[in-house]
C-alpha cells in the first residue's frame, strides 16, 4: 500500500507543484492593477463593479499592440482594471476567454477587434447576459445591428475601407501622372476590410484614372513574405512594366518593397498603402527609393479602442443611452486620414512618446464623436462602389 | 537492415515477389518510388507552366524560385530527421520567430545600437538550438507525445519573439550587406539557395554517414527492437529535435534577412510547408521511410506549382482550388505504383 501511495502521490504531487507554479505565473501576470485615476464617475457609478476588457486578434500584429496601448490609456484614465484578451487569430479562443472574464463576476466594459464578423452576435450576447456593454471594431455581419440588439450592444466603429482604398489610388495615380500599370496586394481574399479598400481603390480608378491600368491582383494575406513572394513572381511576370504597387496595408508593403529594391527597381515603382506604420513612416522621411512610397492613409490602433472603450463606459455609466443615439453613432465611421510625403509631419505627434495618453485626455474631454484626428464623419452600413 | 538505411526507403520487397509480367511493373514501381517519379511530376509541371508563360522557363525565374525555396528547404531537413523516427515537430513557426527576432536585435537595425556581427548569429542559433533540445528532451525522457510537446514549444518560441519585440517598433536592418546578401548571386544562384543547399547537403550526410541518421530510421521502422539492441535511442531522438531547431533558428535568420525587417510572425505558415512537402516526397509520417533529396524534391514542388500559377495568371479566386487539384494529381501519380504499401492508409 505504502508503495502504491508513494507511486500515485509522486506524479499527483509534481501536477499540484506545476499547476501551483502556472497559477503564480497567471496571477502574476494578469495583476494589472489599475493607476491614477483622472475622471470623475457619475454618481450611483461604482468602478469596483466593473472590469476594462479589450479584445484583439493577435498581440504581434503593430496594429493590435496599439489597440492594447489605448485600452491601457483609458484603464489608467477611468481607475478601472484592464483584462486583454488575445484570440491568437482564432475565433474560438477569442469567444472562450471572453465567457472566462464574464464568469469572474464583475462587469465588463468592452472592446471587441472581432477576428471574424461572425463571432459579433456571439460575443455580444454573452456580454448582454453578464450586464456588460461592448462596442465592436472592424468586423460584424451587415444585418447584425446595435440599434436592434439593445443598448447593451453600444455601438459598432469602424474606419471605412473604401476612402482608404481611394486614397491609395488617387496618390499613386497623380504620382504617376495618370498614366501607368499598377499591381495590387490585396489582404486575406475574404475579409470585409481588405474587400472594401480594394473595391475602393478600383472604384477610383475606374472613375478618374483611365490611364491607369491594373494588372494584376495577388491576394497576400495580410502577410509581408506573402507580399515579397508574390511581388517577387510579378516582376518576373511584368519586369519594368510595372509602375507602381498598391498594398491593402503596410505589412505586405514592406515585403513588396524589398522584393523590388532586390530586383534594383524601387526607384522607378511607386508604392501606396494603408496605416503608415512606423516603418512606413521612415521610409518616407528617408525617402527611401527615390520617394518610392506616394501615399497612406492615417489611423491608429490605439485611437480605435480607446473611442471604443469610452463609448461603451458612458453607456455603462448612463450618460449616454445608446437607444436615444442617433444611427450614425451606433453604426459609426471614424475619418481617416490620407497621408502624402506632403503633409505626414502633422502626424508625428500621434506616435510621440505618451501620444495614447494625451488622445484619451482630449477623447474624455470632446466626446468619443469629436475628437481630432479621427471624428466621427458617417455611419450606416458601408457600401461598395461599381468599378 | 541495408534497405532500412537506404536513403529512399525500403526497396526491394515491390518487384522481387512478383512473377509474369512482374519485370515491367517493377520497372515503373521502382522509377516511381524513387525520386524519379517526383522529378517526372516535377518536369511536367514546368512543361506546361513554360507553355503557359515562357517568363516561366527564364533564369530570372528559376533566380526567384530558388530564392523562394531556401526557407522551406532548410525546414525540411530538420522536419524531415524528426519524421522519419515516426514524431513531428510543430514548433517551427515559433522558433523562427524567436531565433529571427534574436538575432535582427543584435544586428545592425533601426530599433537597437547593437552589432554583435558573428555573436548574434551564435546567439540566435543557440536559441533555436536550446527551444530543439527542450523539446526533444521533454519528449524523450518524460515521455509526452512530440505533438503536444512540439506544440508547446511554439508557442514558447512565439512568446520570446513577442517580449524581444515589445511594444516598439518593426526593426529593420541598417546594413544593406546584410540586406541584400539573400538575393546576390555566386555562380549565378542566390546566396539564400547556396546556404539552404548546404544544409541539405549537411542532411543528406547525417542521414546516410552516421550512427544518428541510420538509428533515427531503425526507431521510425519499430523503436522496440532499435531500443532492445542497444541502440541510444533518447540520444537520438533528442539530437533530432536539437538539429530541427537549429535549423528552424537559421531559417528564421534567413527570412529575416530576405524581409529586411524582423518580424514574430516571421515563420507564418512555414509549417505547413515543411511537413507537407516531407510526406508529399515520401517520408511516410509512421515514421522509417523517406530521405532527403525527396523530400527537398517535394518542397520544389509547392513552390513551383504556387509560382507557376502566379506566372499562368490563374485568377486568384480559383488559385487556391486550382494548387490544391494538381497537387493531389501529382501525388496520386507519383504515390499510385506503390498504393498497396503507404503505411498511411486510413
Amino acid at each position: 500500500m505504502t508503495t502504491l501511495t508513494t507511486k500515485l502521490a509522486g506524479p499527483t504531487r509534481r501536477a499540484f507543484g506545476a499547476a501551483a507554479v502556472a497559477a503564480a505565473m497567471i496571477a502574476s501576470l494578469g495583476a494589472s492593477g489599475a493607476a491614477a485615476q483622472s475622471v470623475e464617475h457619475p454618481e450611483g457609478f461604482n468602478p469596483d463593479e466593473w472590469v476594462i476588457v479589450a479584445s484583439v486578434i493577435n498581440t504581434t500584429n503593430p496594429y493590435m499592440i496599439s489597440n492594447i496601448e489605448g485600452a491601457e490609456a483609458i484603464s489608467e484614465a477611468l481607475g478601472i482594471p484592464l483584462e486583454i484578451v488575445n484570440s491568437n487569430n482564432s475565433s474560438q479562443t477569442s469567444i472562450s476567454s471572453i465567457y472566462a472574464i464574464l464568469a469572474s463576476g464583475k462587469k465588463p466594459i468592452m472592446f471587441v477587434n472581432t477576428v471574424a464578423s461572425s463571432d459579433a452576435p456571439t460575443i455580444v450576447e454573452a456580454v448582454k447576459q453578464a450586464g456588460g456593454y461592448v462596442t465592436i471594431w472592424w468586423n460584424k455581419p451587415d444585418e447584425y445591428k446595435p440599434q436592434n440588439v439593445g443598448d447593451n450592444f453600444v455601438a459598432f466603429q469602424k474606419h471605412t475601407g473604401v476612402d482608404s482604398g481611394r486614397c491609395g489610388a488617387q496618390a499613386l495615380a497623380e504620382a504617376l501622372s495618370g498614366e501607368g500599370n499598377v499591381i495590387l496586394l490585396p489582404g486575406v481574399q475574404d475579409s470585409t476590410t481588405s474587400k472594401t479598400r480594394v473595391a475602393g481603390f478600383k472604384a477610383e480608378i475606374a472613375e478618374n484614372y483611365p490611364g491607369i491600368t491594373i494588372l494584376e491582383e495577388r491576394p497576400s494575406n495580410w502577410d509581408p513574405q506573402l507580399g515579397g513572394r508574390n511581388a517577387r513572381d510579378l516582376i518576373v511576370k511584368y519586369g519594368d512594366q510595372i509602375d507602381g504597387v498598391w498594398s491593402a496595408d503596410d505589412g505586405m508593403q514592406i515585403g513588396a518593397m524589398q522584393s523590388f529594391e532586390n530586383a534594383g527597381l524601387l526607384d522607378q515603382v511607386k508604392f501606396a498603402s494603408d496605416g503608415l506604420y512606423p516603418k512606413t513612416l521612415e521610409d518616407i522621411i528617408s525617402g527611401r527609393g527615390n520617394n518610392a512610397i506616394v501615399g497612406e492613409t492615417f489611423h491608429r490602433g490605439y485611437m480605435a479602442s480607446a473611442i471604443g472603450l469610452y463609448t461603451a463606459y458612458l453607456a455603462a455609466s448612463g450618460q449616454i443611452v445608446p437607444s436615444e443615439l442617433e444611427d450614425n453613432k451606433r453604426e459609426s465611421f471614424f475619418k481617416l486620414s490620407c497621408v502624402t510625403p506632403a503633409n505626414y509631419e502633422q502626424y508625428l505627434q500621434y506616435d510621440a512618446e505618451g501620444a495614447p495618453a494625451e488622445f484619451v485626455s482630449r477623447l474624455i474631454e470632446n466626446g468619443p464623436w469629436d475628437t481630432e484626428p479621427v471624428p466621427l464623419v458617417g455611419g450606416g452600413v458601408e457600401v461598395l462602389p461599381e468599378s | 537492415m541495408t534497405s532500412v538505411m537506404h536513403e529512399d526507403g525500403p526497396r526491394g520487397a515491390a518487384g522481387m515477389k512478383r512473377n509474369g509480367n512482374a519485370s515491367m511493373r517493377r520497372l515503373i514501381a521502382e522509377g516511381a518510388k524513387g525520386p524519379i517519379g517526383l522529378v517526372a511530376a516535377l518536369v511536367v509541371l514546368i512543361v506546361v507552366f513554360s507553355f503557359l508563360n515562357p517568363r516561366f522557363a527564364s533564369i530570372e525565374n528559376l533566380q526567384n524560385v530558388l530564392f523562394q525555396v531556401s526557407v522551406p528547404l532548410i525546414l525540411v531537413v530538420g522536419a524531415t530527421l524528426v519524421i522519419q523516427m515516426g514524431s513531428i515537430d510543430l514548433s517551427v513557426e515559433g522558433i523562427m520567430g524567436a531565433a529571427g527576432m534574436a538575432w535582427i536585435l543584435l544586428s545592425p537595425n533601426t530599433r537597437t545600437m547593437i552589432d554583435l556581427g558573428m555573436w548574434a548569429w551564435l546567439i540566435a542559433l543557440g536559441l533555436g538550438l536550446s527551444l530543439g533540445l527542450m523539446t526533444g528532451v521533454i519528449y524523450a525522457k518524460l515521455k509526452v507525445p512530440s505533438f503536444v510537446v512540439s506544440l508547446g514549444t511554439w508557442y514558447v518560441g512565439l512568446g520570446i519573439a513577442i517580449l524581444l519585440y515589445g511594444n516598439n517598433s518593426l526593426p529593420s536592418l541598417t546594413s544593406d550587406a546584410l540586406a541584400r546578401w539573400p538575393t546576390g548571386l555566386t555562380l549565378g544562384l542566390p546566396h539564400s539557395f547556396w546556404l539552404a543547399a548546404g544544409v541539405l547537403l549537411f542532411g543528406l550526410l547525417i542521414s546516410n554517414y552516421t550512427n544518428l541518421g541510420r538509428g533515427l530510421m531503425a526507431i521510425g521502422n519499430n523503436e522496440p527492437i532499435a531500443r532492445t539492441s542497444g541502440m541510444p535511442v533518447n540520444v537520438y531522438k533528442i539530437g533530432a529535435f536539437a538539429i530541427a531547431g537549429l535549423l528552424g533558428g537559421l531559417a528564421g535568420i534567413l527570412a529575416t534577412m530576405q524581409l529586411g525587417s524582423g518580424s514574430t510572425d516571421i515563420g507564418f505558415g512555414q509549417l505547413f510547408v515543411g511537413i507537407p512537402a516531407a510526406v508529399i516526397g515520401g517520408t511516410a509520417l509512421g515514421g522509417g521511410e523517406g530521405g532527403m533529396t525527396r523530400s527537398a524534391l517535394g518542397v520544389f514542388l509547392l513552390i513551383i506549382l504556387n509560382n507557376g500559377l502566379v506566372l499562368a495568371g490563374v485568377d486568384p479566386d480559383y488559385q487556391s482550388g486550382v494548387f490544391g487539384l494538381i497537387l493531389l494529381i501529382a501525388i496520386i501519380a507519383v504515390a499510385w505504383p506503390e498504393r498497396g504499401r503507404l503505411k498511411v492508409a486510413k
